[in-house]
Formats: C-alpha cells, sequence, structure tokens
C-alpha cells in the first residue's frame, strides 16, 4: 500500500499503488489526510460515510470529496480508513479524533479533488490512480 | 522560446492555430525572453486547448505569470460570445473570486514600533491555516444575504464603511448571484469560515510604499511614499471549493450532453445559455459575493487592531481597491468595432480596466483602475493602473502575481522553511505561518520575479505600474 507525490507546479498530484481496489481507496485517503494534517493522530471516534458512484473513478473522487467535506466541517482529524464496496457504492469507516490547532494544525489546505484529471488503471494484480488535489 | 511559438511583437507571442488540433483561434503569450524561457510545455498546451472552446473570442491569452494549471492555465484569460460561447469551472479555478485588496494606513516605518509584535497582533486576531474558524458564527440567513450581496452585506452589518463597496470590482457583489443554488454542503463550509484567510498562497502582508513611479495617478490612488499599506489575499474559501466540486461532475455530462468536443476533460463545461452553464454561474457568482465578504470582514479585523494599537481612526484607512483574479463575470467589449456583451474567465488573471469605463468608480474613471500585484513572500508588489491597451487587446486584463516556477514538491526538498524565516528576518522582514512546510512551498525562489513579471505588462501596455511596496511583515495559512 503506497504512494507517491509527482510533479505539478500549482498543485498536489499523487500517484497510488495497490494490491486491491480496497487498498487503492485506503491509500488515496490516507494520502489526502496526510496533507491535511501532517502531524500526529488518535484514535477517540469513528463516523461512517456512505457514497454512491457510476463506476470507479467517480466512486473515488465522491468518496474522497465527502471525507473532505466530513473533516472539514466536523473538525475531524483522520488517522484511519477502511472501506467495503457495496452495490453501487462503498461504506467507509473513518477513525480519528476531533481538530486541536496544536496537534493537528500546520497542514495544506486542499481546495479540492480534481474530476477529471482522476483515473483508476488495473494491471494484472495490481491498481493504480493519478489524482490532483487543488491546494 | 517552445518549438512552434512565434514572436509576434515585444513581449508578445503566438500560439498559432493547429498547435494542436482543433483550436478555434490562436493564443497570445505575453512574455519576456527572460519569462520565455520558464515557460511550461504543459502551460502552453492548455492556452491551446482553452482556444479549442466553442463561442470563444479574439484569442486565449496568456499573462506573464502563466503557469501550469487545472483546465486553464493559471494567468489564462478567455472571453466568450453569449450566444456560442461556454463557462468552465477550469476557467475559473477551486477558490472562487480569490483577489487582493490594498489599505492605505497614515502610519509610517517609525510609528510601526516592534513590527514583531504588531505581525503577532494580527496572527492572533485573524485566523488562518487549516482548521482555522472565524470569529463570526454565521446565522443562516446571514449566509443568504452574503451570498446574494457580498461585501455590502458586511457593510450594512457594520464591518467597513459605504466607500469601501464602492472600491470593489462590481461595487463589492455580483448582481447574478443565486444564492438557492448554492448547496447544504457548501453552506456548511461558509458558516464557520467567513473572516479566515485560509492556507496555500493566502497571505496578509503589511507593506511600506518604496517607490512612486506615477506621482499624479499615486495621488488620485490616495498613496504616499514612506506610508505603511495592508494588503490582503484571500477568496471564497470551502464555500467556493465546495461549489467549483459540486458542480464539476455537471458540467462534465453537460460537455457530453451538448456534444462538445473537449481537448481536455479538465476544461469541462457548458453553453453559458444551457441550464448547467447558469445554474453553475448563479453558484459561482453567489461564491464571489462570499469572497468579496470574507476579505471585507478581514479588513474590519486589521482595521480594529490599528485603531487601538496605533490610535489612528477607522477612516483612516481607506480601501484603494480589491480586486478578483479566479471569475467569470460578463462584461462589454469592443468585438470587431461593435459593442458586445461576452462572458470573460480570469484565471489567476487580474480586470484592468483602462480610462473612462462606467464600471470603475468616478475617482478612477480618469485614470483607469487600480490593480493590485502581489509579490512573492519576500519581494516586492506593485499597484499599477488599467489602461486602454488592455481593453483593445487583452479584453482587459493582466498579470495577478508572480507565478510560480517550481511545485511544490521541490519547494519543500530544496528549502526549508526555518532557514526562509530566518533569512527574511534579517532583511527585517517577519514571517508567521503554522508551518515550516507552509513558509517553504511560498518561498520566493519558488516563484519568477515579480519585477520582471510587471516589467512585462507595463511594456507590454497591459496596465502601468504607479507604485512598488515592499513586504515588512506577513501572516501566512
Amino acid at each position: 500500500m503506497s504512494f507517491e507525490e509527482l510533479e505539478h507546479t500549482a498543485d498536489v498530484r499523487i500517484r497510488v499503488l495497490a494490491k486491491s481496489r480496497e487498498e487503492l481507496f485506503i491509500s488515496a485517503a490516507n494520502a489526502m489526510f496526510g496533507i491535511l494534517y501532517p502531524g500526529e493522530c488518535s484514535i477517540r471516534s469513528e463516523k461512517i460515510v456512505l457514497v454512491d458512484g457510476e463506476n470507479a473513478e467517480e466512486l473515488l473522487w465522491e468518496f474522497l470529496s465527502e471525507l473532505l467535506f466530513i473533516s472539514e466541517v466536523e473538525s475531524f482529524v483522520v488517522c484511519e480508513t477502511t472501506v467495503q464496496f457495496t452495490k453501487g457504492g462503498l461504506t467507509g469507516l473513518i477513525r480519528g479524533e476531533p481538530f486541536e490547532r496544536n496537534r493537528h494544525g500546520g497542514g495544506r489546505e486542499i481546495k479540492g479533488v480534481s474530476y477529471s484529471g482522476l483515473f483508476i488503471r488495473q494491471e494484472g494484480a495490481e491498481f493504480n490512480c493519478e489524482i490532483i488535489f487543488d491546494i | 522560446m517552445l518549438q512552434g511559438i512565434n514572436k509576434v511583437g515585444m513581449h508578445e507571442w503566438e500560439v498559432p492555430v493547429g498547435y494542436i488540433p482543433d483550436m478555434r483561434v490562436s493564443g497570445r503569450l505575453f512574455l519576456s525572453d527572460e519569462l520565455g524561457v520558464t515557460l511550461e510545455e504543459g502551460a502552453a498546451r492548455q492556452l491551446a486547448n482553452v482556444a479549442t472552446l466553442p463561442g470563444i473570442i479574439g484569442h486565449a491569452f496568456g499573462m506573464p505569470d502563466i503557469h501550469w494549471g487545472y483546465g486553464f492555465p493559471i494567468g489564462g484569460v478567455a472571453a466568450f460570445s453569449e450566444e456560442e460561447g461556454v463557462i468552465s469551472p477550469g476557467g475559473v479555478g477551486f477558490d472562487i473570486n480569490c483577489g487582493v485588496r490594498l489599505i492605505t494606513t497614515p502610519l509610517r516605518l517609525r510609528d510601526l514600533g516592534d513590527r514583531e509584535s504588531i505581525i503577532q497582533k494580527l496572527y492572533e486576531s485573524v485566523p488562518t491555516g487549516v482548521g482555522s474558524k472565524g470569529a463570526f458564527r454565521l446565522s443562516g440567513s446571514a449566509l443568504d444575504d452574503i451570498l446574494a450581496l457580498g461585501s455590502t452585506w458586511a457593510i450594512k452589518e457594520g464591518y467597513g464603511i459605504a466607500e469601501d463597496a464602492v472600491r470593489c470590482e462590481e461595487g463589492g457583489f455580483m448582481k447574478e448571484a443565486f444564492p438557492d443554488g448554492v448547496s447544504e454542503k457548501a453552506r456548511k463550509r461558509g458558516i464557520p469560515q467567513c473572516g479566515t484567510l485560509g492556507s496555500g498562497n493566502h497571505f496578509l502582508e503589511l507593506q511600506v510604499v518604496s517607490d512612486i513611479r506615477d506621482e499624479e495617478t499615486a495621488k488620485t490612488f490616495g498613496i504616499e511614499e514612506g506610508t505603511v499599506c495592508c494588503m490582503i489575499h484571500c477568496g471564497s474559501r470551502g464555500l467556493g471549493h465546495q461549489v467549483c466540486t459540486d458542480h464539476l461532475k455537471s458540467l462534465e455530462k453537460a460537455s457530453t450532453r451538448y456534444g462538445i468536443k473537449l481537448s481536455d476533460r479538465q476544461l469541462a463545461c457548458a453553453p453559458l445559455t444551457s441550464p448547467e452553464g447558469n445554474a453553475y454561474f448563479g453558484a459561482m457568482a453567489a461564491a464571489a459575493n462570499y469572497a468579496w465578504a470574507n476579505r471585507q470582514i478581514i479588513t474590519h479585523q486589521v482595521r480594529i487592531l490599528f485603531e487601538s494599537a496605533f490610535g489612528i481612526a477607522y477612516k483612516e484607512m481607506p480601501l484603494i481597491y480589491d480586486v478578483a483574479h479566479n471569475v467569470a463575470k460578463w462584461e462589454e467589449h469592443t468585438v470587431n468595432e461593435k459593442l458586445q456583451r461576452v462572458c470573460v474567465h480570469r484565471k489567476g488573471a487580474t480586470r484592468a480596466f483602462g480610462p473612462g469605463r462606467p464600471e470603475l468608480p468616478d475617482i478612477y474613471r480618469k485614470t483607469g483602475q487600480p490593480v493590485i500585484i502581489p509579490g512573492s513572500m519576500g519581494t516586492a508588489s506593485y499597484l499599477l493602473a488599467g489602461t486602454e491597451t488592455a481593453m483593445m487587446k487583452t479584453f482587459g486584463s493582466t498579470c495577478h502575481g508572480a507565478g510560480r516556477v517550481s511545485s511544490r514538491k521541490d519547494a519543500k526538498k530544496s528549502v526549508r522553511g526555518a532557514a526562509i524565516s530566518s533569512e527574511l528576518k534579517k532583511r527585517g522582514i517577519i514571517v508567521k505561518a503554522p508551518s515550516g512546510d507552509a513558509i517553504a512551498e511560498e518561498a520566493p525562489e519558488m516563484y519568477k520575479s515579480s519585477d520582471e513579471v510587471v516589467r512585462v505588462v507595463h511594456e507590454a501596455g497591459l496596465s502601468r505600474i504607479v507604485v512598488q511596496l515592499m513586504p515588512l511583515g506577513v501572516i501566512k495559512g
């Protein structure tokens, strides 16, 4: 399960590599929260996220956009994510704690997840995708 | 310069039709030879992609601060016809109505006292960074008013003076705003964040007027050499980001529905006459209004702080002007010798209306509008004036800042925030930010030279330099 940052002048572009679709979604979420909250994180509570999408890319985009939204409006720092695919969508479980400026501050705000730059590829047993976070 | 791009004038280059397939018009780049070396192939291609969009008029324009963005290049401008043109979030950006304003004060350097102390106080008064919330808790109905009325709402509530709204583009609000088109999610993000700077390249900077290049215009603008000014750069926060997110998918689907052939999916768009295009325009305008209210509330916080810190009066800190640099607007321009209503997209570009334009407040009608161009951290910023040449050449547009040359990834590899902070401190510039990375990403060497970018727009006639300002201290998100 891994991700790496690629070149982009204005934004943050990442490539995620994974052995399964679940891992791909989890790593993408980890990459996003790593940008937002680079510091420590302890699990104190959890939330459930439900999203739908017409295809794998749309589902990933909906998932990341929803996590971004929840994290911002509920001031919730996510340290761990799990996903379970359902018919036409997914159920995500996010675990973390409320945002505290002195412990979680100093990250970079993500304005949004670019919809059109997002592709998921499957090569043999490996999944990979590129995502642009607008920051 | 990249192969296939031709010089057509001093600082002016053509990206010819055929540079990529399906271009409807050519591209025009404004670059010196020096800046030409930094032009990324990806940015030139993005400019050419814009030239393929339906209803584009004249050229796709790239300003000297052009760099690789999402959809449009940053520093990109395009005007579209009312009947055949399109609207695209890729030509506006996630941060709708990100913009800059400049406030003057009667203070001189010696009046500031300990610079570190005033910067610290500003850092404590204006919320910055990830997770920051404003001191103002809005009700749902107040948010509706903000979305409809922008900075005029803030002023009515006592966060400013009447003259402030006059000195914003559009009088501080876009009348086309459709608050009901702003989703519940966007509203939830917007309610706690009004009056916050955000992170990334957003900042609040104290500056001193270091050089006056045009005495008469400077006098009209009300700015004097040696005085301290405050520049505020921020946008529509999570509300604007959500409005963009909400419409990306519907506009991508609309592109297919209306048979628009896209050379890059990031340019997803809809006809200006379509329901999808209208829905995005109305929500975008409402988010733009939120951004004006946001900058107005931050202005109020600064004025209140300065009143108590320096014993000066609120009205001694007038706003010179407020410019939007991520927005699409309806404007009237002369096309083929006829006045025509067009939709101008400016993505990382500034309106630079010249003398005589009816949209300008009376005081600036003779000079052209003030154009505010921030430098990168630690470098000069400029106040310029809009020109007749900009009206004729670029739909009244100019650059918006220094423009990145390096990726954020490189920034963190090559420079350390702490080292930059201490280097700037040696030069008397105080930087306050929540983290070293936030400083490293915005390090001056990650940007083109603002001096060079501004020299090019001045010499190309797209705006003329009035005043140079040097930084004293900055707070960042």
